[in-house]
């Protein structure tokens, strides 16, 4: 994850509107989804693949180290409609015989899992082209553009800022508690786990209410604003991406 | 006479908790100066930083700003945060935005000015703490150092008068110290004021034109570094040291190695001068 978030400012795309990024990332999941071919959805995966590695410069097994997270969840997900039971053994592929009843996958619901699968794992591939060439402040500015209540945006902000005190604060606990064999057995790790948890509760309201006092004394009252960085706006990209999207919709009728 | 351009006049504070964290406190900060507030923890020295930018209120007495009582209405309050700043001690807790850019400007902002200004005082922030490279670099990704100098930006971007700095270089190794320090006189010889407060007697001494010390919630003693020190009891009392410097002068004026008209040294080289050392002694 934190992976992920390095990538998202070290990138060869960086410079790039985050809006264009946006409308291509979303665009080309939405033509991934409507699509009833799946040589479209071979294609968005192809694409997607492509433009992280290639253009965007994430290491190609990094690329689908990243893909195999969802992949697993995805594929248990899709094994229950390749999967049916039924009294009647006929029509299946393959399947196991249990007394009277039949679990088996018949070759429409295999390829229907199959078809899933890949339209699944295309969505995610758009998904992660967007977090991999966008720091997440930059998404939320998108967001912002596209009028989400700020209050939302304010809290998506603060909260990704923190996960990162949060990380630094929980490895500090933890080392000091491994020092002094707080995890040297299974007893102690569900002991230390627990002292864990509560101290970081505690010390996440402390550090709630010194954040007020921080931005009360820079004439906070009830908004956060600030400045976002301007990027050039580029029509040629804008044209680029629907060519894209247009030869992806073409893609069904072949 | 000087012009003052912080006071605090009788200021009493206590903790919901009933701690009585501020007894009667009188303090003038002259304009311009470079002034250090000595004490050890739990002394009262952030307490009464939180009431010189109007966080707290006191319970008795009064702040002044430019000589008139801070009023405690929205419009009043506004005022004195642009004109006094607090550079917190811990840069985690005062950062709330994971970029840099985003962060500096907020405070500028908040002073309702034209978009185009708030982007020439962040920029201007950012040269002065000499942090223009982690403009696109998220938060998260800096240096504690580099951490400190933004939390700076963030205060200078609102070009506030006077400056208060908690604990400047707690958890900074001797070069980022030193370093931190002479940023605090850069942006002193600019003509704003400068509070910092420190335990360390050594860096106040060197560094101050003024020094207070304070000690369960009252000032108990103020004055000159050469003339502050002088008050041993007072330092002893307040569970603080005397700086090196001054002990050194002592030690060797009790041994007879300097002359009695030897003044306190303000640095290292002070002390050596050839001209205030006894002759004979080499």
């Amino acid at each position: 994850m934190f992976d992920l978030d390095t990538y998202a400012y070290t990138n060869r795309w960086i410079k790039i509107h985050p809006l264009e990024k946006f409308v291509f990332a979303l665009a080309t999941m939405l033509v991934c989804l409507i699509s009833p071919s799946v040589v479209v959805v071979w294609a968005v995966l192809l694409l997607m693949t492509v433009a992280s590695t290639k253009g965007a410069g994430t290491p190609v097994w990094h690329f689908l180290r990243f893909m195999m997270i969802p992949f697993s969840f995805i594929l248990t997900g899709v094994l229950t409609i390749a999967f049916s039971v039924s009294h009647d053994p006929g029509g299946f592929l393959f399947g196991f015989t249990f007394g009277s009843i039949t679990v088996g996958a018949s070759q429409a619901n295999l390829m229907k899992a199959g078809f899933i699968l890949f339209k699944s794992l295309g969505a995610v591939s758009c998904l992660y082209f967007l977090s991999l060439t966008t720091p997440v402040l930059e998404v939320i500015s998108v967001l912002r553009k596209l009028k989400l209540p700020s209050l939302f945006l304010e809290l998506m902000g603060l909260v990704y800022r923190f996960i990162f005190v949060l990380m630094d604060t929980t490895a500090l606990i933890r080392m000091s508690q491994s020092s002094r064999l707080g995890y040297a057995s299974a007893k102690n790790t569900f002991r230390s786990l627990s002292q864990l948890i509560s101290s970081l509760f505690v010390r996440s309201f402390h550090r709630a209410g010194e954040l007020a006092i921080a931005l009360t004394a820079r004439n906070y009252t009830g908004e956060i604003r600030t400045l976002e960085k301007e990027y050039p706006v580029s029509k040629r990209n804008y044209a680029v991406i629907l060519g894209i999207e247009l030869g992806l919709l073409l893609l069904n009728f072949t | 006479m000087a012009e003052f351009i912080l006071e605090a006049e009788a200021v009493e504070y206590s903790y919901p908790d009933g701690t009585q964290a501020l007894r009667k406190i009188d303090m003038a900060v002259t304009k311009g100066q470079k002034v250090a507030i000595l004490g050890s923890n739990g002394a009262g020295k952030s307490t009464l930083f939180l009431h010189l930018n109007g966080i707290l209120r006191p319970a008795g007495g009064k702040i002044r700003y430019k000589g008139r009582d801070v009023l405690y209405t929205a419009a009043g309050l506004r005022e004195l945060r642009t004109k006094v700043g607090i550079v917190f001690q811990d840069p985690d807790s005062q950062l709330f935005s994971a970029s840099v850019w985003q962060e500096i400007s907020f405070g500028p902002l908040n002073l309702g000015l034209e978009k185009r200004e708030v982007k020439e005082r962040v920029l201007k922030a950012m040269a002065e703490t000499e942090i223009e490279d982690l403009a696109d670099k998220p938060t998260h990704m800096l240096s504690f150092g580099q951490k400190k100098r933004v939390a700076i930006a963030d205060i200078l971007a609102m070009t506030p008068k006077v400056i208060i700095f908690d604990e400047p270089t707690a958890w900074l190794d001797p070069r980022h110290a030193r370093e931190f320090m002479q940023l605090l006189d850069r942006l002193a010889a600019t003509g704003r004021t400068i509070i910092i407060s420190t335990h360390d007697v050594d860096v106040a001494y060197a560094w101050a034109d003024n020094i207070l010390i304070m000690n369960h919630g009252q000032v108990v003693a103020s004055g000159v570094p050469t003339e502050v020190f002088r008050h041993t009891d007072q330092i002893k009392a307040a569970d603080l040291a005397l700086p090196w410097l001054v002990e050194m002068h002592g030690e060797l004026m009790r041994r007879g190695w300097l002359k009695p008209d030897a003044p306190l040294p303000r640095s290292k080289e002070d002390l050596f001068i050839q001209q205030h050392i006894v002759s004979g002694i080499r």
